[in-house]
């Protein structure tokens, strides 16, 4: 009965977030013990991504706000979008998307002149979004189709089979991906900005635990030794 | 027939065991409180409103009253002129505590006319006794026929003179409470922030 | 001679009030239990465990939550960023929900094996079910108040289940929802039958369920009566006082228990969106559905059945058939014997598949519609209800084994 229920356990350990992708998803290798990676994620945020992306439910973070991000320079009641799409808040991001999915989109714009911005997004077709990372990535194409390319036993696609360099950005791809890296590790942090508090405590209170357990089970031993011995009662 | 001796039960053993597994769940009790104690203490957005605010005196008027509100309580910065000041030393035996020997202001605060200028008076516009507001009454005469000016709480008849001095007979303990304050210029007034640091 | 110490007049005069040593006397050092209690015996004192964590839990993060369709979802972050140790509260209560139906499933699991709901416990069987059920509506209605994406599609469909009833259908759910959709006028009345309402009724039901269990005594891993052989002092030979034998060992487990929970508190809460869902990261949006709607995975077996008849009114009454059928259990087992441990092949083959057939409903239940997995649930369906249709049959026939005169480990 058990091992039932161990092996069903083990079969749902795939985890579930909002969508079935079209593509792989690269790994983000998020790390958030890294500050300093959460600290240059914040600053490229608010240089690069704040004039269009608010963080409403970071208002109070130190960190955040340490890295220039403030609640009056977020767009927050800007009343005009293009298309009449407001771009969505970034503060539960991670947790609605996973981060590894952040870090795949923002790596797979691509070029497209049939598009109102000029780029198009593998993992979101035909978004509103402007590439606004081609300066740093370079001008990226698409070369294949995505559903051709899948090969025969049914894998999915990587963004970089599909995708191909044409110009060069200011970035290399290593830079590229390091400092997207450090963006998904910011908004990783933004959606959980107790997470280091969390684990820290947790330490200790299951060590804790880990005594008094101790000392609760010798004295539960202790007194059901009455039992043991009384067999005639 | 049972073959198996009964043992003696060790008393002493259990009572040691009892007593170190209370303490360490003792332990264990009180530290697992922490969390829904601090809970209670304000949140940051709630400090975050609680913070330090400016004010811009450069259009308060001689004998005017600003009213402004600080940590839900309201503030009063009042331009006294020299008239309003020559009274205050003259109503010593009138007043409780007319040193500010009570802990009621900072240290800058704690002269005749309880404020760091003499013409601007800041001070929490809440009755001493039971917390209402007091009225503004600069108007000579007005209380009564020897009263100089000052405040006057309609709820219980607490009067204060013009640098919020509790005067004697009246239900008010103590002197308005001055804030923590500090002049980033001329013109303007931090209240809750002064040189020392900020209002806990 | 008793000392006549000011502890000791305290305790004379609050004792000549209130019947406390009488109390521990029949309930706590003086209720017999079997003494052959074993793993499965500790999930009833878990459950209440979880109950009380609830309680303190929920009773904090109301203070700080806001009952509104503007505010909801703000004040759910505001609790977990701004708000002191806010974050290991709410955690603490997510994850005491999913704890608390794990806990509960496995408590009842004990009672099928173990014919705990055979006569005379018939009544504490069915008062059990009725608590599983305020259960349930106590996890609906809370996961409706962050009012995320599937608080509010979740509400959407289950409440749209009243509108299957024929004639008056469309009207109830109105009624049920206080507006023409669910709106922040179903957010605020789930709200105080979350926090006040459905709190009450269920404590109110766990007493009665402790009521009627010690009146009948408990049962045990061999289903025999231990009332049946009593010493000369009048106490069953097989029984151990309840203080102190079985406090200290449910403190034991739950020790153990804490340690288990603290794990997934500290270390995995969402565990993997079962817990926590990723689409309840974004705030309620009326005019759009998400791609996948699921209830949280411990309504699961039930919303598979439901999904596995394609048939809006049936599926409906093949659910509440599903758990109707939960309540006559007593009534279908006609086996001689109790526990599972001297019953025949047919039974232990039938509870296997029973087990097999609501975990892996459970799991069809959490994935999006296919048709593989619609046929699946079929089965698996038909594999759930079987259970209980056969068993008035397999249980008179099989050759059961002779439970002993004694317990046995």
């Amino acid at each position: 009965m058990r091992y039932l229920l161990l092996t069903i356990l083990l079969l749902i350990t795939q985890l579930t977030y909002a969508e079935e992708p079209s593509i792989a998803l690269a790994n983000a290798k998020v790390n958030l013990h890294d500050i300093k990676s959460i600290e240059r994620g914040a600053k490229f945020f608010a240089t690069n991504c704040m004039m269009c992306h608010t963080l409403v439910y970071l208002r109070y973070d130190t960190v955040a706000h340490d890295a220039g991000i403030t609640y009056e320079k977020m767009p927050i009641n800007v009343k005009a979008w293009p298309n009449g799409i407001k771009p969505p808040d970034m503060s539960n991001e991670t947790n609605v998307r996973g981060p590894d999915w952040v870090y795949t989109f923002l790596h797979s714009f691509y070029l497209d002149s049939k598009r109102p911005t000029g780029f198009n997004n593998l993992l979101i077709p035909n978004t509103s979004m402007p590439s606004m990372l081609t300066p740093y990535q370079g001008q990226l194409v698409l070369a294949k189709d995505v559903k051709e390319s899948i090969p025969i036993f049914g894998a999915k696609v990587q963004w970089f089979d599909v995708l191909e360099q044409q110009s060069t950005g200011i970035m290399s791809p290593d830079q590229f991906d390091a400092t997207m890296r450090d963006v998904v590790n910011f908004l990783a942090y933004a959606a959980d900005p107790y997470h280091e508090q969390q684990v820290h405590l947790g330490i200790w209170v299951i060590g804790f635990l880990l005594i008094l357990c101790v000392l609760l089970y010798l004295l539960k031993k202790e007194y059901w030794k009455d039992i043991e011995n009384d067999d005639e009662n | 027939m049972a073959t198996k001796e009964k043992e003696e039960v060790d008393a002493a053993r259990r009572c040691f065991l009892r007593r170190a597994t209370t303490t360490v769940g003792g332990i264990g009790l009180a530290a697992a409180s922490i969390p829904f104690i601090s809970y209670w203490m304000p949140s940051k957005d709630t400090e975050a409103m609680g913070a330090p605010v400016t004010v811009d005196i450069s259009t308060l008027q001689p004998t005017q009253q600003l009213t402004i509100s600080w940590r839900g309580q309201p503030i009063w910065i009042i331009y006294r002129t020299e008239d309003m000041l020559a009274g205050l030393p003259r109503l010593t035996d009138q007043l409780r505590d007319p040193n500010s020997d009570e802990d009621q202001q900072p240290i800058y605060a704690k002269n005749i006319h309880r404020s760091i200028k003499p013409n601007i008076f800041v001070a929490v516009g809440v009755c001493t006794h039971l917390g209402c507001i007091p009225n503004y009454r600069p108007d000579i005469a007005g209380i009564s026929p020897d009263w100089l000016g000052g405040f006057y709480c309609p709820c219980h008849g607490s009067r204060y003179d013009l640098a919020g001095r509790v005067y004697k007979g009246v239900p008010a303990p103590l002197n308005l409470k001055i804030p923590r304050h500090m002049y980033v210029s001329d013109k303007e007034i931090v209240i809750g922030k002064d040189q020392e640091g900020e209002e806990e | 001679m008793a000392q006549d110490t000011k502890q000791n007049q305290i305790f004379a005069w609050f004792t000549a009030r209130y019947p406390i040593v009488e109390f521990n006397q029949k309930h706590i050092s003086g209720y017999y239990a079997p003494k052959n209690f074993n793993f499965w015996y500790y999930f009833g004192s878990f459950s209440l465990l979880v109950l009380l964590n609830q309680i303190i839990t929920g009773i904090w993060l109301a203070m700080e939550y806001t009952p509104t369709a503007d505010a909801a979802f703000s004040s759910v972050q505001h609790i977990m960023r701004d708000v002191r140790f806010g974050w290991l509260l709410r955690f603490m209560h997510t994850t005491g929900a999913s704890a608390f139906f794990i806990v509960v499933y496995l408590h009842m699991y004990r009672a099928l094996i173990y014919g705990s709901y055979q006569k005379p416990r018939e009544l504490l069987w069915l008062i059990g079910m009725l608590i599983y059920l305020t259960l349930l509506l106590e996890a609906f209605t809370g996961y409706v108040l962050p009012w995320g994406q599937m608080s509010f599609w979740g509400a959407e469909v289950i409440t749209s289940f009243a509108s299957a009833i024929p004639i008056v259908g469309k009207y109830v759910m109105i009624w049920l929802r206080g507006d023409y959709n669910i709106s922040g006028v179903t957010l605020h009345r789930f709200f105080s039958l979350h926090v006040i309402a459905v709190p009450l009724v269920l404590l109110g039901l766990v007493f009665v369920h402790l009521v009627a269990l010690h009146y009948v005594g408990s049962n045990n891993p061999d289903g025999i009566d231990i009332k049946k052989k009593k010493n000369k002092k009048g106490h069953p030979l097989d029984g151990i006082p309840f203080h102190p034998y079985y406090t200290l060992k449910d403190l034991a487990g739950a020790g153990i228990f804490l340690i288990v929970f603290s794990c997934v508190l500290f270390f995995a809460p969402k565990m993997g969106g079962f817990f926590l869902e990723s689409n309840n990261y974004l705030p309620a949006n009326p005019l759009q559905t998400p791609e996948h709607i699921a209830p949280v995975w411990y309504m699961t077996p039930f919303y598979a059945i439901l999904r596995a008849v394609p048939n809006k009114l049936l599926g409906l009454v093949a659910m509440a058939t599903a758990i109707a059928f939960m309540f006559v259990l007593p009534w279908l087992d006609r086996s001689p014997v109790r526990s599972i441990r001297y019953k025949g092949m047919w039974s232990k083959i039938a509870i296997t598949e029973f087990v097999i057939c609501f975990i892996s409903l459970g799991y069809l239940g959490v994935q999006p519609v296919s048709p593989l997995r619609s046929a699946m649930a079929q089965i698996f369906a038909i594999g759930y209800f079987l259970f209980f249709l056969l068993m008035p049959i397999y249980t008179s026939y099989e050759k059961t084994k002779s439970p002993p005169e004694r317990v046995t480990g």
